[in-house]
């Protein structure tokens, strides 16, 4: 399997972005047949590194060797063409194109050198296809396939490109523990064929499981390099971090009240018209977290959008706090009490544009104290801001501070600081720690459970499951918009990871 | 097993669909022969053929709402009763009054007049926005176009210096807009908007400056139009008198656009070009990590439609109008977009569209013909405007624009 | 992993030449509005010189002479009647018309939506102050000029409403549901005052033009005198329509949620806004600044409607594209930039530019396209900064 020979060669990368050092002297090598893996945090320099050997990024300084030459590469087309490819985490498919236009695309088999062969590209993708164990319908388009599958066509279309070296970045935060090990064999089948895999990640267990050899980056910084041999969760979550991880939240022993949210046979379209979800009835009580796990794509977006008020569900009864709010507008929905923090906070949660103060006022802006008979009164809001803002340890700016001028994790606490502020009885927490460091993260966690004891209902939906397994009293797991399975705390991640692939149809009573 | 249940269901619901859709637009049709039949040379006389055809018409378009199809549905619904009205309404007027309006060979020769340059525009709208850029500014190019294919026209003496002449002119501006909106990723619109107001600018200025008061030559050279009058003796032999005497003569231009509709077509949806370029529209991250020169595509896509449009504005003066005159393009170009949306991107589906502006453009003078209806002269040249508005609103969410256009790329 | 937040903020720790620049353009600055102007006129100035040979600072001079600015400088003398003021004069019945369509765009613009149609909007506007100024003879003058702006404003309230509600229910794209309702209402209109339509006045012969409206409802004048055009006090309805156009915008929870709508829709959405029915307001209001616009022209200095003004004049309401891109939609940019472009059109007019420098008759279509250049350039704030950074390499900013 893997030989010394060094494929790749990063030798003290540093890349710049305004007023951030992404990439600090970072040196990097793949060996021949290896997985090689990254480790490090969002926002650790990951992606930044290797959108630099894929001609996405040009470094400040260092050099990027392939196969012991230095090379420059201008653009993607000059890393393919030095057999580098590269999965995006989010992936770069043409949804309305068919899997083989997306595979061929820029490298097309012609005739007569203009007109595309499209049979040529069928052909020529059901070969690459069996010959790697893959199973793909050339003429399916990519926006009709799972996503499972649209990681393949990715894999395939760096294959077709005869890639050497293939990056995956984050490629399993989409898949479910099952389509996460049946990756792992297909890298590993890649490396046994003489090709090197770089696999960026920031999950412990699925680096130990995957990699031969581990290299850990930090807020820009290499750490070090080392063989997986010998190496444990703690020590690389040391580290990644820099210091020691709790990796379990400390929350008292849930006391649940009576039922806040109740969902009845819910069913919602998507916008493109198909069934979502499909019939979803579930509870939350008072003082208790209940947690919704499953891959992406699964109706849990749909489901929160029509419990926020935000998409008008076709069927099914949602009542809040004992009130019927099916169908209703989401002023009405946010006014009974329901604070919702959305799974995208750059593009729905908050108005970048906005300062600080308007993004607090965002759900009560036209309700005293903001405003009266529709004239607002700016000193008031200001004065409210800055308390909150206090209240939630928001760093890096005041109430007049524009929203887009903070980081990721400040911006979120911003959310969370308009969402708890008008103490809802509901909370909708829709992914709340997707991108953040583990300093924000923990705040977030703090925030949920504290919501908890203050005997709020809270709906925490998230892809990570370690996530659910450690703050949710109730677990859901949803598959092709039903609930497939409810669980208890203590259930373990491999029972989940079957149901999340819809491999127990059976309800099983908590 | 269950992907392939899924497919096989979404199959079928897919072959469902497929007739609902069918009838809705058979509603539609139904609903202009309601109207059609009343009109000459048939001119039914009475009231009741129209109603009901309108009614089928109407019913139809119902059956194939309460189906999910609802915008084609409730299109031809409204068809239905269109026709009603206005088949009822032809069948009351004096039928020498509809003989006035109707005449159908001078009326088709007109749609095409009216529609090439609406389709040359429309067509070079296709290239830009498949390549995620919009084009507002079709209208300042078609304007370029028909100034400096009069003015070089003129110069040279030969329509095809005018014609060269013209898409150069053209080409630059839609490298002015493709620059901005490009490179400087200016906000597309207001790009265009701006490009529009320097082609004002730039021919008002110069149109004034070289021509004045007394306005282009009465001489210029113009393009040729083809003969296509051996027509007439083709069998039977109303087709053919039909034929020779609505498409007897037929501009080079408009030979040339029908063509473009079939070229541009293949280039688009059958060459390995064409998939990059729509690639750069839809995910212009993914064309780019997969090599493609998304810029470049880009810049491309927009010269090739400002050579287009303005090639729609040479038509408009040394084609068809054999003059210049200020702002003589009189927002074909924003019709040429609504041909666009509503032929869903494609070239066809803007020929189709365009031949119905250029139909309805046609209409508006014939019915001034009408004596009782001259008052209105002026109101009957704002039919294709509305009839753009209603069609942009009515067809708007069927049709899906490439995903990315109007966004700059922002290359990593 | 890129949070563009995170990268722009700590730029704030050391800031760039561009970084200090784009704060200063999001908090209202007027470095870059002041280069756009002077690079297009710069331009400009060269289009002069290479078509025409003529000296561009001579012809600008000119046209300054031309809009009567010089009255206001001191060492300036002037016979009676001073010509100087009577172009100042028709510079500022320029500006009101011109600062009521570039609010109109503006406000617009801060719903995210582009309201190309104030020129349709300015039609109606003007249609429906004729008609109000012709009936209600004898009302008290007050009421009459009330009852016809009133009208004016309903009526470009309600043609901007029609490409509001397209686009809020069938998303149909305001840009060309708005240039198409331009050009219906330019029909309209021109055929309901040519001959044998409803409004012609048949005491005209066959000549295209309405009734005249009555006296009482005609504004009252500020300075100078009805037959020379005077100043009407429409002057001030436009400087009101510049302070209600802050207020409503900074102080109302309309103006938050339009502003809320026109950044982000669907965080709007999100925070309980309906904005369908903000996209509707906003084209209903933006289209009752223009209507007023048209209002104030027939009210102040042009009683009667004809067809070169329905079909030549009414391009005024385009400026204000220009106006409120300059102007950056605020409303002292507004008031500027208005300024500028009143100055630009009165300069170059006919009647004020001197033929000995250059011909008014390009004149006019030199303002067209140093108005297509200042839109150019307003568009891409990268060229003015790219311009001033002089050569350095424009870092990426402002990314996903």
């Amino acid at each position: 399997m893997a030989s010394d020979a060094l494929v790749l060669e990063l030798r003290g990368i540093t890349k710049r972005f305004p007023g951030v050092v992404a990439n600090d002297g970072i040196d990097f090598d793949v060996r021949r047949g290896e997985v090689h893996a990254l480790l490090g945090e969002n926002g650790a320099g990951k992606t930044t590194l290797m959108n630099v050997v894929y001609g996405l990024y040009r470094p400040d300084a260092g050099e990027v060797r392939v196969g012991g030459k230095p090379v420059v590469f201008r653009s993607p087309r000059d890393a393919i063409a030095h057999g580098i490819g590269m999965v995006h985490q989010h992936f770069m498919l043409i949804p309305v194109m068919t899997v083989a236009e997306n595979i061929v695309l820029a490298k097309e088999p012609t005739q007569a050198g203009v007109v595309l062969d499209y049979e040529a590209a069928r052909k020529r993708v059901r070969e690459l296809a069996s010959a790697f164990g893959f199973v793909v319908d050339p003429d399916a388009r990519v926006r009709d396939i799972t996503v499972g599958q649209q990681q393949r066509v990715e894999i395939l279309k760096a294959l077709y490109r005869r890639a050497d070296v293939l990056i995956l970045d984050e490629p399993t935060s989409v898949l479910t523990p099952q389509e996460a090990s049946e990756l792992f064999q297909i890298l590993r089948g890649l490396t046994e064929q003489g090709m090197s895999v770089v696999f960026i990640s920031h999950k412990l267990n699925e680096v130990l499981a995957v990699a031969d050899r581990i290299t850990v980056l930090r807020r820009g910084r290499k750490v070090a390099t080392i063989s997986r041999q010998g190496a444990t969760e703690e020590s690389l979550a040391r580290m990644m971090v820099g210091r020691e991880v709790l990796l379990r939240v400390e929350k008292p022993p849930a006391s649940p009240g009576e039922p806040l949210l109740e969902v009845h046979d819910l069913r919602v379209l998507d916008d493109r018209r198909l069934e979502k979800v499909r019939g979803v009835s579930f509870h939350v009580r008072a003082g208790e977290i209940v947690g919704i796990a499953g891959v992406d794509g699964n109706g849990q977006s749909e489901l929160v959008e029509a419990l926020a008020g935000l998409r008008r569900p076709v069927a099914g009864r949602v009542v809040v706090a004992g009130r019927d709010m099916t169908g209703r507008s989401a002023r009405e929905v946010l006014d009974v009490g329901v604070g919702h923090v959305p799974e995208d906070r750059l593009r729905r949660g908050l108005v970048l544009d906005f300062t600080l103060a308007e993004n607090l006022i965002l759900h009560d802006y036209d309700k005293e104290p903001c405003s009266r008979l529709g004239w607002l009164f700016p000193d008031r809001i200001l004065r409210w801001a800055a308390e909150l803002l206090r209240r939630f340890d928001v760093r890096g700016g005041g109430p007049r501070t524009l929203a887009s001028a903070l980081s990721g994790g400040n911006q979120q606490k911003v959310v969370l600081a308009r969402e708890l502020g008008r103490e809802p009885r509901i909370l909708l927490a829709a992914q709340p720690t997707r991108g953040l460091d583990v300093g924000a993260i923990e705040f977030v966690h703090r925030q949920l459970v504290e919501a908890r004891v203050q005997a709020k209902a809270v709906l925490l939906v998230s892809l990570e499951l370690e996530e659910i397994l450690s703050l949710a009293d109730r677990i859901l797991v949803m598959y092709e918009g039903r609930i497939v399975g409810e669980y208890g705390p203590e259930v373990q991640e491999e029972e989940l990871g079957i149901a999340m692939t819809g491999g127990r149809p059976v309800v099983e009573a908590a | 097993m269950t992907v392939d249940a899924g497919t096989a269901r979404r199959r079928l619901a897919g072959r469902r669909l497929f007739t609902t859709r069918l009838l809705a637009i058979a509603g539609i049709v139904l609903g202009a022969v309601a109207f059609w039949i009343a009109l000459p040379p048939l001119t039914t006389r009475t009231v009741a053929a129209p109603i009901a055809i309108g009614i089928v018409a109407v019913a139809c378009g119902i059956w194939a709402a309460s189906r999910k199809e609802r915008r084609l549905g409730w299109g031809a619904a409204a068809s239905g009763v269109l026709g009603i009205v206005f088949g009822v309404l032809a069948t009351r007027a004096a039928a020498d009054h509809l003989e006035a309006v109707v005449t159908w060979s001078s009326l088709v020769s007109l749609a095409l007049v009216y529609a090439t340059p609406l389709t040359f525009a429309a067509i070079g709208g296709m290239f830009s926005e498949r390549s995620g850029v919009v084009n507002i500014g079709l209208e300042g190019m078609m304007l370029m176009g028909a100034f400096f294919g009069a003015w070089g026209a003129d110069v040279t003496g030969s329509w095809m210096g005018g014609l060269l002449l013209g898409i150069l002119s053209g080409g630059l501006l839609a490298l002015v807009h493709a620059f901005f909106s490009i490179h400087l990723r200016a906000d597309q619109i207001v790009s265009g908007t701006a490009v529009i107001f320097l082609a004002y600018g730039i021919t008002g200025y110069l149109y004034n400056d070289i021509y004045g008061d007394a306005g282009t030559p009465g001489d210029l050279a113009a393009v040729p139009d083809i003969d296509l009058s051996w027509l007439g003796s083709l069998p039977p032999h109303d087709l053919g008198g039909f034929l020779e005497s609505s498409i007897g003569q037929v501009s080079l231009l408009t030979i040339l656009a029908l063509a473009l509709v079939v070229l541009s077509s293949a280039f688009m949806f059958k060459t390995s070009l064409g998939l990059r370029i729509r690639a750069c529209g839809e995910h212009p991250r993914a064309a780019d990590t997969a090599g493609i020169n998304v810029y470049g595509a880009r810049y491309a896509s927009v010269v090739m439609s400002g050579i287009l449009a303005s090639l729609g504005g040479v038509y408009l003066s040394i084609g068809f109008n054999h003059s210049f005159t200020e702002k003589m393009t009189s927002g074909r170009g924003f019709i040429a977009l609504a041909a666009l949306i509503f032929g869903n991107w494609r070239p066809s589906g803007a020929l189709a569209a365009a031949l119905l502006f250029g139909f309805s453009t046609a209409l508006a003078p014939e019915l001034e013909n009408v004596e009782s209806w001259a008052v209105y002269g002026t109101l009957f040249q704002s039919l294709p405007y509305l009839l753009t508005l209603i069609a942009v609103a009515g067809v708007i969410g069927r049709t899906v624009p490439p995903a990315a256009v109007g966004r700059p790329y922002v290359k990593q | 992993m890129t949070e563009p937040g995170s990268a722009r903020a700590q730029g704030g720790e050391r800031p760039t030449l561009a970084f200090r620049i784009a704060l200063a353009q999001r908090a209202g600055g007027i470095v870059s509005p002041f280069f756009t102007a002077l690079l297009a006129f710069f331009m400009g100035g060269l289009v002069v010189l290479f078509v025409t040979g003529k000296n561009p600072l001579s012809t600008y001079e000119a046209i300054f002479k031309g809009t009567g600015l010089n009255w206001l400088l001191p060492w300036e003398t002037c016979a009676h009647p001073c010509s100087a003021a009577l172009s100042l004069q028709q510079t500022l019945i320029q500006f009101t018309a011109l600062a009521l369509t570039g609010v109109a765009v503006a406000f617009a613009f801060r719903c995210g939506l582009f309201n190309i149609g104030g020129q349709g909007q300015y039609i109606v506007g003007t249609v429906a102050a004729v008609q109000m100024g012709i009936w209600f003879q004898g009302l008290p003058s007050a009421l009459h000029i009330l009852l016809a702006a009133g009208a004016a404003a309903l009526a470009g309230a309600l043609w901007g409403g029609i490409a509001g509600v397209l686009k809020a229910t069938v998303g149909a794209h305001e840009v060309i549901s708005t240039i198409m309702l331009n050009w219906i209402a330019l029909w309209v209109a021109s055929y309901l005052v040519t001959f044998g339509g409803p409004m012609q006045d048949p005491a005209a012969g066959t000549e295209a033009v309405s009734r005249p409206i009555s006296e009482g409802a005609q504004l009252p004048l500020l300075w100078g005198s009805r037959l020379l055009q005077g100043l009407h006090v429409g002057l001030f309805v436009a400087l009101a329509a510049l302070l209600v156009y802050w207020l409503v915008l900074n102080r109302t929870t309309l103006g938050y949620e339009v502003r809320a709508v026109g950044f982000n829709p669907e965080a709007a959405a999100y925070g309980g806004i309906d904005v369908a029915k903000s996209y509707f307001l906003a084209m209903a209001i933006s289209g009752a600044f223009a209507g007023l616009a048209g209002a104030m022209d027939i009210l102040g200095w042009r009683p009667r409607l004809d067809l070169t003004f329905v079909q030549g004049y009414s391009q005024i309401a385009f400026i204000g594209i220009a106006v409120a891109l300059l102007g950056r939609n605020t409303a002292v940019g507004i008031f500027f930039a208005g300024l500028l472009f009143a100055a630009l059109r009165t300069g170059s007019s006919t009647r004020n530019l001197d033929p000995e420098v250059f011909r008014p008759e390009l004149a006019n279509n030199l303002t067209e396209i140093i108005q297509g250049l200042i839109i150019l350039l307003v568009g891409a704030e990268t060229l003015v900064l790219y311009l001033l950074k002089s050569g350095r390499r424009l870092r990426r900013r402002g990314e996903t």
